[in-house]
């Protein structure tokens, strides 16, 4: 298993022994030692993934990098949250992946009709298995437990993903952003309920 | 660190850039910066139905009665502003005129008018608000010349005038005109402050472009 | 000497007793005392980088400040960082650099390859990067996207760095250009440079965590 390490909170360190890891294309700032770069596709490949892509233009092409040494990845000066699965498996809003362990299964998934303004947001990626997952965060990521007695109720554009045995709805409350002149925001809030944990940003832009 | 209801903090920062409120009464929330929350919360517009009261006294404003939204209920609701510096703040029998977009909740023992300098709010009284920043606030005292641009706020003061540096623009002109422009670069104009008070300010208004 | 001191990550002091300071134009927030600001086109450049900069247009937009009292920086809520120097050049990318004073002296170099033809190609295609070279016994002031963080290059290993992440270097460190298809060209990107900076040597490469003019 490659080594996830941060090297600050927006810096993530990959030490690779002739091993591969998945990284958000573009997400590099540097590397040492003998590293190839990749085309890959998160999606998965055929037809339906190239219409997942065009659908949903959220641009999220991946590289698979290759090699021995240690390579920089970084986006956007975001704040990076690392999620080790141990053979669990991880939702997380496409546009927030960062980098992810090879070995580990990735699938992106439609998540159906959201609130007519969102511009963004139509697909999760999941990923499965043993290994580390690296998301981004606008400042510092808060990871709140969801569970039977407490469900979370969180605003679309907060949220960054979710692991456990969750139920994942839209509240389609009038209340929650209502209003005229409300240029953003979707009109809808998340609820989660069961057992499980689930990560937001607190900003509500990506 | 994984929290819940319980563990969250009671009207404190989780990080520096989220806050998070113990809802038990009213309060007054800006629109699109709750982030999310446990418990049974209630979000209403203002000037509808039983909160048409708090129009008139709270938040004596159209402009930015329409920001606000009164939250009730109890529950612990979290608040964010595009990734910038959350705190909250103590007012005492006081006075603070603060940029409007940084004021994101306040009790509504305050009251909270248009203050006659655009794109500023004035806060009056006794009570807490959150409010964010590009970076840590930072206090100055007076006198003091602020740029516009890193301006937040100022507190218990007279209201600023601004201050013109002809010294500046003259330089200006007499440098080699291809490189430099004279007027408009931002920093021939700052706000002077004086008197007995305090100055808020942040880095910056704007932030990087994404 | 112009006392430096960081306030916050993303906000600098620097206390002055009479002394000149340069910062880039547009990062002055607030001051107090008496101080005067006039623009300034080359800082404590010599003429040779003058040279340099008006034949490829490459433009160092400085304010200076002289007088007594303490001016704050920022710089559109980016983070500061400051290098002291001992006798030594720092190389600073161009647009990071925040603010530094007369002990040092600046200069300009074109870190890419083809000479003269290169470094007008780089000034007009943007391939290649203006670094502003101080050197001497000092402190300076350098911002970034996010903090910056100091990457060691030793003589067994070599780094590779993204052209738009890159703030600045120093040591006994050669640059080059590297043309890599593997690095960016499948992404796109209009803006996108092809090409990384290969660092040898023995130094410190400074990075950020973002890449100059977007990858959004």
């Amino acid at each position: 298993m490659t080594r996830f390490r941060l090297e600050s909170s927006r810096l993530l360190e990959v030490e690779l022994r002739n091993e591969r890891v998945m990284t958000r294309a573009g997400a590099m700032v540097a590397y040492d030692g003998q590293i190839k770069f990749e085309k890959s596709i998160l999606g998965g490949e055929g037809l339906f993934g190239a219409l997942k892509r065009r659908v949903g233009g959220e641009g999220f092409d991946l590289m698979t990098t290759s090699g021995t040494g240690r390579v920089y990845i970084a986006q956007n000066a975001a704040e990076i949250l690392l999620v080790p699965l141990q053979n669990e498996k991880i939702f997380i809003e496409s546009s927030s992946l960062l980098a992810f362990d090879d070995g580990m299964r990735s699938n992106t998934v439609f998540a159906g009709l959201r609130g007519a303004s969102s511009g963004q947001g139509l697909f999760t990626t999941t990923v499965e298995g043993t290994g580390n997952v690296a998301a981004i965060s606008d400042g510092t990521a808060i990871v709140l437990e969801v569970t039977p007695s407490e469900p979370l109720f969180v605003d679309p554009d907060a949220f960054i993903g979710f692991k456990g045995n969750i139920r994942q709805e839209f509240i389609f409350d009038v209340n929650w952003k209502t209003m005229i002149g409300q240029s953003s925001g979707e009109s809808y809030q998340l609820k989660f309920t069961g057992q499980g944990i689930v990560y937001i940003q607190p900003s509500e832009r990506r | 660190m994984i929290l819940n209801a319980q563990t969250l903090p009671a009207n404190g920062n989780i990080n520096p850039y989220a806050f998070c409120i113990d809802v038990t009464g009213e309060m007054l929330i800006r629109k699109g910066k709750m982030i999310a929350y446990y418990g049974a919360l209630r979000f209403e517009a203002l000037g509808a139905g039983p909160f048409e009261v708090l129009v008139n006294e709270v938040l004596n404003s159209p402009l930015h009665a329409r920001n606000f939204v009164v939250v009730t209920g109890r529950g612990k609701l979290i608040l964010g502003d595009r990734g910038h510096n959350l705190a909250s703040y103590d007012l005492e029998d006081g006075s603070l005129v603060v940029r409007s977009e940084n004021v994101l909740g306040f009790q509504p023992t305050l009251a909270c008018r248009e203050s006659i300098i655009p794109g500023y709010l004035t806060l009056l009284g006794t009570g807490s608000f959150v409010a964010s920043s590009n970076g840590p606030v930072h206090f100055l005292e007076p006198p003091v010349k602020v740029d516009e641009d890193a301006l937040l706020g100022w507190a218990d003061m007279p209201s600023p005038s601004y201050r013109y540096d002809y010294n500046y623009v003259r330089g200006a002109l007499r440098t080699v005109g291809a490189l430099v422009k004279g007027w408009g670069t931002g920093e021939e104009k700052q706000l002077d402050f004086s008197g007995n008070g305090t100055v808020l300010i942040q880095a910056s208004e704007r932030g990087v472009q994404r | 000497m112009p006392q430096y001191s960081l306030i916050n990550s993303k906000m600098l002091s620097i206390k002055l007793h009479g002394e000149e300071v340069y910062a880039k134009r547009g990062s002055m927030i607030a001051y107090t005392g008496q101080v005067d600001f006039a623009p300034s086109s080359s800082g404590s450049e010599g003429l040779g980088g003058r040279a340099m900069r008006s034949v490829t247009g490459e433009q160092m937009s400085l304010m200076s400040a002289r007088g007594t009292g303490e001016v704050l920086y920022a710089f559109y809520g980016l983070h500061v960082t400051l290098i002291q120097l001992s006798e030594e050049t720092f190389f600073a990318e161009s647009e990071s650099l925040l603010a530094y004073d007369g002990r040092l002296r600046s200069g300009t170099q074109f870190m890419g390859s083809g000479g003269m033809q290169g470094m007008l190609r780089g000034a007009a295609t943007g391939s290649g990067l203006f670094t502003t070279t101080l050197e001497g016994a000092g402190e300076l002031a350098i911002v970034s996207d996010g903090d910056s963080f100091a990457l060691d290059v030793t003589h067994e290993r070599p780094i590779f760095v993204d052209p738009q992440a890159y703030i600045g270097h120093r040591g006994q460190l050669q640059s080059n250009i590297v043309t890599d298809v593997g690095w960016k060209s499948f992404v796109g990107q209009s803006s996108g440079e092809s090409y990384q900076l290969k660092f040898t040597g023995l130094g410190t490469v400074y990075i950020q965590a973002a890449e100059r003019g977007g990858n959004r």
